[in-house]
């Protein structure tokens, strides 16, 4: 076993004069600071009465909206809204529904009558399919599903009532704070360099070989058990790496910066991408090209 | 709010690992974490560090009129508290199946046991008794709450002092310690927990599991003992079937773990009072290290190193010679010339111009001069033990010396193992 030593160095903090002035105009405040004086404002969310001065209970961003104060938090669970790509862990098998994990304050619920029964028909749900649940969706396995609607007390509720959702299979999970994940048009993705992803809203990213072709009869929950090969296996690694590396540098996720990431990355070896320095780097050059290709 | 749910691939890699005896933090499947024992500056105060599992106890008296069906004892409460700072998934007030298991556990060691003489702890019989009152706070879960937690409290209850008491008729004085040394409690023995987890229906076990193990255990069973090898209490729980002579292996291990867990604690009480003694400082803030950066402070871990002279060689035998490199070639940097028949430039030379001490197997020797005017020498370098490098600025020699010092360390030690 190769032993590798590394002693402790300075090395200065980078940082763009582009991001210098995104700064300025955003009111950051944390907990503790006073928002403004003024009473005639009402308070939000994140927000409490000090005093008779307004105070942020969270660390973030001040949101005006007339006369309603409100502070966004920077790190937070994952507030769902419909319509967003989610992926989940099956956390419980109950009656008529299964509990999904997905970084949110609650549970989100995943209907029986929001699935796609396997072989894709479409009929009523019977009480042999009550009994079948488990054999669908088990507890321990991972979905991607969109946002239905919003239960009163903020619980989501899921459904995979479309060919690209449902169970995953083979593939690596990333766990990154939600709020660096890039709201977009889709979230389902086949990158150039030989590897899918998707990109859950609540954080959750899946990168998995891109399948060869579709199995259409399946309806999502068909999962090939057959191997990898070593260069997709390299490919997801190296992908995965990268996200973590994006995560830490606080780079908004979409498929344009991962795929710049992974491009960037490419000089180094894989492991080398998680060491501090080299970190640096590839966001640096990251970060440059990202600018270029919006300017 | 709930703890977020084990994957099934971790599930399948812990499981995989108990099979193969190994653990994840590389210990034996019988070895217990360090423990660590601190008193604080108030008698009857006690943080037990088990890994990284960490439980506070504190220990108060107070007088109060006895139970009716036992005039002359003493009262014994015992309190446990898992608080959301121990993890997230414990909710303040929450009445868990997991808290009701530690306190009765507790109880049933600590009380039921008899290791504290309730008899000595009466003041006026029917009127007045002592109540020791025992709290356990879970300051960090990683595992073996029970374990922590039984060992907090024994050696929380032996290091406390009760103020001392004198009764004059039916008057009752109760000295302050200013006025008169409190009194320790008189402890017949020290029971001790010793948690096992059972896993694959039975046929694994291992000693204090960390939290990681507990998840995907099947059953434990916890074994309260003390060091005369006398069982105070034994609690199977998560429905496996154990067969008899498992049991009673488990409790040889127990008594073994027990009697070292006894000299620890007795060790820590002994340190601590020879401190008191003689007017040091004492209290959870001497305790810990001052002056070190411990953020990324690691325990030390015990690493395979069984093949490393082999793998060593190896690499060293496959990689190629380099070829031979010209004998002193001389570069001119920027912003230089030279007047002359290429005499050399004199200037950037030091007067003391050391060699780098010989690495294990060297090569010819290599001098590379730079031409420069620059103050500041870049001297590229490599380490490999192939080549030597002639500097000429010494304060980075000082800097490749260290270096190289701690590589000659770092094999000679490789070699010294073999």
């Amino acid at each position: 076993m190769a032993v590798e030593m590394r002693l402790p160095a300075v090395h200065k903090p980078i940082s763009l004069a582009a991001s210098q002035s995104n700064r300025d105009d955003k009111h950051l405040v944390v907990p503790g600071d006073v928002i403004t004086s003024d009473t005639g404002f009402m308070r939000g969310h994140g927000t409490y009465m000090d005093e008779d001065r307004l105070t942020a209970s969270v660390a973030g961003e001040v949101e005006r909206v007339n006369k309603l104060i409100c502070v966004r938090p920077l790190k937070t669970r994952y507030n769902g809204e419909v319509g967003d790509v989610v992926i989940g862990r099956i956390t419980e098998v109950q009656q008529k529904r299964w509990k999904v994990e997905t970084n949110s304050r609650l549970d989100s619920v995943l209907l029986l009558s929001s699935v796609n029964l396997p072989g894709g028909e479409l009929r009523r749900r019977s009480a042999q399919d009550e009994l079948a649940m488990r054999d669908y969706l088990q507890e321990g396995d991972l979905i991607s599903a969109e946002v239905q609607s919003i239960f009163s007390d903020g619980a989501l509720s899921l459904h995979t009532r479309s060919l690209k959702y449902g169970k995953l299979g083979q593939g690596v999970l990333v766990l990154v704070s939600p709020s660096i994940v890039k709201r977009q048009k889709t979230h389902f993705h086949n990158l150039p360099c030989g590897a899918s992803i998707i990109l859950g809203n609540n954080g959750y990213v899946w990168l998995y070989p891109t399948p060869g072709h579709q199995d259409e009869e399946a309806g999502g929950y068909y999962t090939s058990m057959e191997p990898v090969s070593l260069s997709d296996r390299e490919v997801i690694s190296r992908l995965r790496n990268c996200l973590l590396a994006l995560a830490a540098h606080k780079v908004l996720l979409y498929d344009t910066s991962v795929l710049y990431c992974y491009e960037a990355s490419l000089t180094h070896q894989i492991k080398d991408i998680l060491k501090p320095e080299i970190m640096e780097e590839i966001i640096l050059e990251t970060r440059q090209r990202l600018v270029e290709h919006e300017g | 709010m709930r703890d977020t749910p084990l994957s099934n691939c971790e599930r399948r890699f812990l499981l995989k690992a108990v099979e193969e005896k190994k653990r994840l933090d590389g210990r034996q499947t019988y070895d217990y974490r360090n423990i660590k024992i601190t008193f604080g500056t108030d008698y009857g105060c006690c943080i037990v560090e088990l890994g990284r599992t960490r439980v506070l106890c504190q220990v108060s008296c107070e007088l109060v009129p006895p139970k009716d069906s036992r005039p002359t004892e003493g009262i014994m409460f015992f309190n446990l508290e898992l608080s959301p700072m121990a993890s997230p998934a414990f909710e303040p007030n929450r009445q868990s199946e997991l808290l009701v298991m530690l306190n009765r556990q507790l109880e049933r060691c600590l009380r039921n046991s008899k290791c504290i003489d309730t008899e000595s702890l009466c003041v006026v019989s029917g009127e007045k008794v002592w109540q020791i009152r025992v709290d356990v706070h879970v300051l960090n879960h990683d595992g073996n709450l029970m374990d922590a937690a039984s060992i907090a409290a024994i050696s929380a209850l032996s290091h406390f002092r009760r103020p001392d008491v004198a009764i004059q008729g039916r008057d009752i004085t109760v000295f302050s310690p200013e006025e008169r040394d409190p009194i320790p409690l008189s402890i017949y023995h020290m029971p001790i927990c010793v948690s096992f987890a059972f896993f694959l229906q039975g046929s694994y076990l291992l000693v204090d599991p960390c939290e990681r193990e507990e998840r995907v255990k099947d059953g434990l069973l916890v074994i309260a003992m003390n060091k005369h090898r006398e069982i105070c209490s034994i609690q199977s729980s998560g429905g496996i079937m154990l067969l008899k002579d498992q049991v009673l292996r488990c409790s040889k291990i127990a008594s073994v773990k027990v009697s070292e867990i006894t000299e620890l604690i007795n060790k820590a009480l002994e340190n601590d009072r020879k401190i008191r003694k003689e007017g040091g400082k004492f209290g959870f803030a001497e305790s810990m290290p001052k002056e070190r950066i411990t953020a990324l402070k690691r325990d030390e871990a015990p690493v395979e190193m069984t093949d490393v002279q082999e793998t060593a060689n190896e690499i060293v035998n496959r990689t190629e010679t380099p070829t031979e490199a010209v004998s002193s070639p001389v570069l001119v940097a920027m912003g230089t010339a030279q007047v002359g028949e290429g005499i050399v430039n004199s200037w950037g030379l030091d007067e003391d111009e050391e060699d780098e001490p010989q690495t294990e197997d060297t090569k010819t020797g290599n001098e590379v001069m730079v031409i420069s005017d620059s103050e500041e020498e870049e001297v590229s370098l490599n380490l490999s033990s192939y080549l030597k490098v002639k500097l000429q600025n010494t304060n980075i020699l000082q800097l490749i010396q260290c270096y190289t010092t701690k590589y000659n360390l770092f094999l000679k030690e490789i070699n010294k193992a073999f």
